[in-house]
């Protein structure tokens, strides 16, 4: 049940998260696990329905991300803020906290025009629109880059990228993966943990690199996009192939190389949990990979996993089940949990729910994608609707510019 | 049924909660004492949900509750502050 509170909050426009200049009409939603703030409702504690937040920032946001418990925006003016989790380093202040209740400026990078930004469970990766790679937090395993196995709580420049354009930063549980600008002859690297295969192919006793290395095995291809999750690595290539390594997926063995996704689907997006994959097709199909245990985590008593372990490379693509025909957007996916924002901009869960991160109002688990429910706006108010998702928690943001062709509801 | 079975390599002592841990897809931490392994548990649990993992260790590394000698401590590392 919606407590009073929470529903007044959901349908009062005027709590509307920060409107920025120039007429953006903007909301950010949170839900699931909470305890160290980075829900960013300003307090510590799980939310199993969707909280409308009131982040105080200085102007409207252009990219979020969630890592294991911690969030980081980016405004469109190109400044950092960030906040729950903080006991590693990984909010970049400068300071180790164990948590932070609201958003907090990464003041350090300040003289810089943050582009890209990604949170892994305990590090945090920003990316400047010169290209410069900056990387806090958890360092142990080597996955801040820096030649070293040393945290740090501000952002540092990785300097192995100082003379090379970086375009994306993917930070996963212990590694960390980067995309170069224009080079695709050698354009996807990795540091920190590579036990599982997730930095590629490296000598049998290498546990971890704090140096960048090439990710041998994608040399030539055009990669778009890069993702990395758990021990999991990803990367999506310009003609729509899906690229996965590192840890096998639940009955399948690690892969110690890329391997290319048997399909001829064309992909236009990969998300990447702890124990599955999402991909998005052109057409607006969403696929899952090993999600035999998605949904049923709460009760794995009842699943038999399969004894053999064949090769990554007979993987096999499954529609999301119950979507119906619904054209789907955008895909997200958290440590156990999956998120999708249809054509018409509703936003759907599913997978595990033990700290509400399904936002349905309950922790139960559901193995198709439920409608959440996010307030009471009229269909076609809102232009965009972004979903990101952390280990255990989703965060939702929906904007439109507010220009006076659209009427108001 | 176990999350997952994990090495004992691969799980970070930490000196705040005198466990050896390791990422809980929950965002918390699967936790374990030095005592419970000496005793031969070998499920560590999170303290925020319901989930556990099974620990994969060497009984014999941890049979000596006074010496730690056999205990790889090599990634306690702590957080340097610029």
């Amino acid at each position: 049940m919606m407590t009073m509170e929470e529903a007044t909050k959901a349908s009062s426009p005027s709590s509307s998260a920060a409107a920025g200049g120039g007429g953006e009409e903007e909301e950010v939603w949170s839900w699931g696990a909470g305890t160290d703030g980075q829900l960013g409702t300003g307090r510590l504690g799980d939310e199993h329905l969707p909280r409308l937040l009131s982040l105080s920032l200085p102007s409207s946001i252009s990219l979020l991300a969630c890592g294991g418990a911690h969030a980081i925006a980016l405004s469109s003016g190109g400044r950092a803020f960030s906040w729950g989790r903080g006991i590693s380093g990984q909010l970049g202040h400068g300071e180790v906290a164990s948590n932070c209740l609201t958003p907090k400026a990464v003041t350090s990078l300040e003289g810089y025009f943050i582009t890209g930004v990604s949170a892994g469970w305990s590090h945090s990766g920003f990316v400047s629109d010169a290209g410069c790679l900056f990387t806090c937090g958890d360092g142990s395993f080597g996955q801040l880059g820096h030649g070293n196995h040393e945290s740090c709580s501000s952002p540092a420049e990785v300097s192995y990228f100082s003379s090379k354009h970086v375009d994306q930063i993917a930070c996963g549980l212990r590694h960390s993966l980067v995309l170069l600008k224009g080079d695709h002859k050698n354009g996807v690297y990795g540091f920190g943990s590579c036990k599982r295969g997730q930095l590629g192919p490296t000598s049998n006793r290498t546990r971890s690199t704090g140096l960048p290395q090439a990710i041998q095995g994608l040399e030539n291809i055009e990669i778009a996009s890069v993702v990395a999750s758990g021990d999991h690595s990803a990367a999506l290539s310009s003609g729509g192939r899906v690229y996965t390594w590192g840890r096998g997926f639940p009955g399948f063995s690690d892969a110690h190389s890329p391997v290319e996704l048997p399909s001829s689907l064309q992909i236009k997006q990969i998300a990447l949990g702890w124990n599955h994959a999402l991909v998005l097709t052109d057409g607006g199909e969403a696929f899952i990979l090993g999600g035999n245990r998605h949904g049923v985590l709460g009760n794995l008593e009842k699943l038999g996993l399969a004894n053999n372990t064949p090769d990554v490379s007979t993987l096999v693509l499954e529609r999301v089940p119950g979507l119906d025909g619904i054209k789907v957007m955008q895909i997200a996916a958290g440590a156990e949990h999956s998120a999708l924002v249809t054509e018409d901009l509703v936003v759907m869960t599913w997978g595990w729910g033990e700290h509400g991160q399904l936002g349905l109002g309950s922790a139960c688990d559901w193995i198709e994608p439920q409608e959440v429910s996010l307030g009471h706006t009229l269909s076609g108010h809102w232009a965009k609707c972004s979903i990101y998702c952390g280990s255990g928690f989703t965060f939702v943001m929906r904007s439109r510019t507010s220009s006076g062709l659209h009427q108001d509801d | 049924m176990s999350y997952d079975d994990v090495e004992i390599e691969d799980m970070e002592w930490n000196e705040e909660l005198q466990s050896y841990t390791y990422p809980c897809p929950c965002g918390d931490l699967f936790q374990i004492t030095r005592d419970d392994l000496r005793l031969g548990e070998d499920i560590a649990r999170c303290p925020s949900c319901s989930l556990y993992i099974t620990v994969i260790y060497n009984a014999e590394d941890f049979a000596d509750t006074a010496s730690k000698k056999n205990v790889e401590h090599s990634k306690q590392q702590p957080v340097a502050v610029a």
